[in-house]
Formats: structure tokens, sequence, C-alpha cells
């Protein structure tokens, strides 16, 4: 019969329960799924493939509800020497549907996740090779990252070479990643890349405006140092990628982190820094966690040149509206990050407390016998 | 019967430490003139607060031994300050055991002992350092005061040479909040 309940193994059960949850963001779920371990056979059958099938074909519309249902506008970069033309409308109406295709390293990830007891200690669990990777596969890690996040999990899946080889994670979760540097982040720019960083703008605004406001708390110097070296390699590989691919518009995202903190007062200055640590990592420490505001000083930089795109110019449209873009801090707004940077970098916010004064005779107290 | 013994085991250890730490940082100059004009202003004014200048950097040691040097090319400053110290440490310990075991007795100890004097040279180079480190703590703010002041000073001197090539300069008027006023005859 035709709708009869596809029957498939237990454990095959778990992996496709798993995916769906990952794909539907149902967080509780894939949480009781990463806690639970069970011994996966070392293939699927043919039902178990369909099914999976299935759910990573529901990915987009999992993206979409993830913050990019509002309309807006994108940027289609012209062929070599042409010009880019703008596309208006809903995510889904800007973009023709691209296939995401997903390898092998998807099954590997979700039979991974299935299969490793996440509560042992890490250095128990069997590594998750890294491979190439699609855009699907990096969406799952992005996925798996995102679901995991604010559980010993998390750090768990971050340390696997599968998903640190994942450009897409290090742009999402940089700060879980830590030391080390994103290889090269142009498959973001272009083709279904791009598409899937456009549907998280709202989700990567959020996540590196969190960090920022962490950096506050943060008190262990090297832990800022590594913080901030992996955002700037995440970052600025982006920022560069964007550029080259002439997609400067994916990078609103800075735009959008940084808007509210800039409007608010709010710069990553850690309130104390472990004062036993020595000024020349305190001093490294206050400069990495700039790491934001040095990429909205890369977005002024792009400003200034699209201020100077004429109307009769063939990049007009496009350079109004990464304009209309920046307008959310403006160069105002530019300058008080700069500010800011001057300040982590500068001298005033290292130097112990004042000397005491010393008071005049004259104020002295004066005790009488 | 095995018979009791009692294993001394001592070591000694004189070690000279030197730690150091500094820190690095932008200076900020408003750009009123070329850079190399601006850098040759604020070498006018270092010199002044005793700093020596060498090709483009310009350099002051102080009486405690900080070292604090401006590079005026690329307009940075830089602090520094070590410190050495010899340290003399030595440990005794005993252990009683069978005579059996002596030489085994003997180098558990000798390791613990040596594992001991390595945590106190540790120990006792950490405390310099953070001596060291709260010693240049406590000279930042006055030194940025200072370097605050000569960059004024230099921008002042910036701005007069400035107003000189507008036109001819009828007054200069400085405040007590510092606030320079230049009237220029164009």
């Amino acid at each position: 019969m035709d709708d009869a309940v596809p029957a498939v193994a237990a454990s095959e059960h778990e992996l496709v329960m798993l995916a769906r949850g990952l794909i539907e963001a149902h967080t509780s779920e894939v949480h009781a799924a990463l806690y639970r371990t069970r011994a996966l056979p070392p293939e699927i059958s043919t039902t178990c493939a369909r099914l999976l099938g299935e759910t990573l074909a529901h990915v987009w519309p999992a993206l979409w509800r993830r913050g990019a249902i509002q309309s807006g506008a994108s940027i289609e970069a012209g062929r070599a020497g042409q010009a880019g033309t703008l596309r208006r409308g809903r995510i889904w109406e800007r973009h023709a549907p691209v296939g995401l295709t997903f390898s092998a390293a998807t099954l590997r990830l979700l039979r991974w996740l299935v299969a490793t007891p996440l509560a042992a200690p890490r250095s128990t669990l069997a590594p998750l090779v890294a491979g190439p990777l699609t855009v699907g596969d990096q969406v799952i890690v992005y996925l798996a990252l995102d679901a995991a996040a604010g559980t010993p999990a998390h750090a768990a899946i971050a340390a696997q070479p599968l998903v640190r080889a994942a450009p897409l994670a290090w742009l999402g979760f940089a700060e879980a990643l830590g030391t080390g540097a994103p290889g090269e982040l142009d498959s973001l720019c272009q083709g279904a890349g791009a598409i899937v960083v456009e549907a998280l703008t709202v989700e990567l605004a959020r996540r590196w405006r969190a960090v920022e406001l962490g950096k506050r708390a943060i008190e262990a110097p090297a832990v800022l140092i590594a913080l901030g070296a992996a955002q700037d390699a995440s970052l600025g590989g982006f920022l560069a990628a964007c550029d080259r691919h002439r997609r400067r518009d994916l990078a609103g995202f800075v735009i959008d982190a940084v808007a509210p903190l800039i409007s608010r007062g709010i710069a990553p200055m850690p309130a104390r820094l472990a004062p036993e640590a020595t000024l020349a990592s305190r001093a490294a420490a206050r400069v990495a966690a700039g790491a934001l505001l040095r990429g909205v000083m890369t977005w002024a930089r792009w400003d200034e040149a699209h201020r100077g795109v004429r109307f009769i110019d063939d990049d007009y449209a496009t350079a109004q509206l990464l304009l209309a873009r920046f307008e959310a801090i403006q160069p105002a707004g530019a300058a008080r990050a700069a500010a800011w940077l001057a300040d982590l970098a500068g001298l005033a916010g290292l130097a112990g407390p004042a000397p005491p004064t010393t008071v005049p005779p004259s104020a002295a107290t004066v005790s009488r016998p | 019967m095995s018979r009791a013994i009692q294993v001394r085991v001592s070591e000694s250890v004189v070690r000279t430490i030197h730690v150091e730490d500094g820190v690095a940082s932008p200076l900020e100059m408003l750009p009123i003139l070329p850079a190399a004009r601006m850098a040759e202003l604020l070498a006018t004014e270092l010199a002044a607060l005793g700093f020596v200048r060498d090709g483009t950097t310009c350099r002051r040691i102080e009486a405690d031994g900080t070292e604090v040097t401006i590079d005026l090319e690329a307009a940075t400053i830089a602090v520094a300050l070590g410190a050495a110290a010899q340290i003399d440490e030595s440990i005794e310990r005993t252990v009683h055991t069978g005579i059996e075991r002596q030489h085994e007795a003997e180098a558990g100890l000798r390791d613990s002992v040596m594992r001991e004097l390595d945590a106190r040279l540790a120990d006792q180079a950490e405390a310099l350092r953070r001596r060291v480190t709260a010693q240049l703590e406590g000279k930042l703010a006055d030194l940025k005061v200072e370097l605050d002041r000569a960059i004024g000073k230099a921008t002042i001197a910036a701005l007069t040479e400035k107003a000189a090539q507008l036109g001819q300069i009828e007054s200069t008027h400085e405040d007590e909040a510092g606030n320079v006023t230049i009237r220029v005859r164009l």
C-alpha cells in the first residue's frame, strides 16, 4: 500500500528524527537525541535514505523561516566587467531555487551525532574526520552547532575536524571554534552559499551581537585573544570574499549586529581583565576585542567608495542599496566605532589607578596633643 | 626482616631569572601637516621631555629601567620594563624506608624535591613578573598625561605653521583650558 508508514530500524528512525529536529529547529528533541547513543549498522536502508532525502529537501524553507521572510533586496553580481543588478522581494522571489546538494559528509555527521556519547569526556570521542563539504553539508553543520548551543555537546561538536572545515560554521560560531582559521570563504558568496548567508543574516547579526556583549564579562586575556583571532580570521576572510565576488550586501549582518550597540553606546570593552595577567597580554586582549569593529571600519571604507558612485555610473543602483544599508549606523556610527578601537588600543585602558594626590600641608589634618 | 634506614636528599639551585612586560600602542595625532612634519614637531617636544632621538625613534630610559620608545614614522609608543633576580633555593627532605627500597625511595624523593624546587622557582619568577607589571601599570597613567601634553604642544605648533601658510598671524592666544585661538590676516 502507498500510504503505509515506512518501516526503518530503530537506529535509522533516530537518524531521521535527528535530521528533522535540526532542520525544523526542534531544540529539545535534538538535545534529547544528542545525549542518547545508539549503535548504527555500517549502512542505512534505502527507505532510510529516502526519508533522509525528503527531510533534507526542507532545508530551504527552514532557512527562510529563520528570519528571512521579510521583503528585501540583493545584488546579483554581474559578469566580469559588467555592473551588478538588484533583485527585490522576498528571498524566494529574489533567487531562483538553487538546489542544495548534500554529500556523504552530511550522513557522516548525522551518524556521528547519533552514535557518539556527547556527554562523555571529549578526549574519548571518536573524531569526525574532515572532508570536502558542499554548501548543503555546511548548512547541516551550522544547524547542528546552533541546536547544541548552550549545552556541553556544543564544544564537542565544534572541536570536530569536519565541523571546523565548514566556512559557514566559522561565520556563525567563530567563538566556539577558537584557534585556527577558516579556509576559503568564497563558497558563501556565490550560488547557494550566498543565498544561505542571506537567509541567515538576521541570525548571524543576533549571534555576533551576543558575542560582543559577552566580551565585556571575559576576564582571561587568553580567552579574549583567541576569540578575537577567530573572529578576525572569519570576518576578515568573509568581507574580502564579499568584495571579490561583488556581494558586499551579504556582509549586512555586520551593520545589523553593531547598530544597536553603537546607538546605546555599548562598546566591547572588557570590564575587568585579570589584573594578575601581564600588561602585554591584557593589551593584546583589548585589541582582539575589536574584531567586529574592524569589520565596521571595512564597511566605512566601502561606504566612502559608494558615495562616490554617480547616477550615470553602472553600479549606481547597487551603491544606493549599500548606502541605504550603511545608513543604520551612518558615518557618525563608524566614527564612534573608530573611537572605540582607538580606546581599545590606547594606553589609557591599561593604566593603573592614578597616583595618590599629595595633600598640601595646609589641608592636612593637624592633631593636637 | 628488613632494616629500616633514613634516606636524606638535599638539592639546591642558583638561577638568574629575567622577566619583562610591556605594551605598544598607536599615538593619535591629527594630520594637520604632512606626517613627516608632524613627526618632526613631536620629536622636538619629546626632546624637551628627555627623549633621545635615533633616526625615526625617540627613546627614554627612566631611573627605574622603564624604556619608552616612540616610533615617529609608525606613530606608535612602546613601553617596556624588565627585571632580573638571582634565586637561591635549597630543599632537604628525609624519608624512612626499608634498606631494600633505598634506591627507589631516594629516586622518588629526589624527583619530588626537584619538582618542588621548580615550583618555587616558577613562583618566584611569577612574583617578580607581577611586581614588574604593577610597576609598569603605575607608570602608564603618568606617561599618558606626559605624552598627551607633548602631542598637544606639537599639534599647536602644527596649527601655527598651518595658519602661517594661510596668511599673516596677527595674534595667538591660549586660555587656561588649553584652547588656542590663532588670528590670521588672509
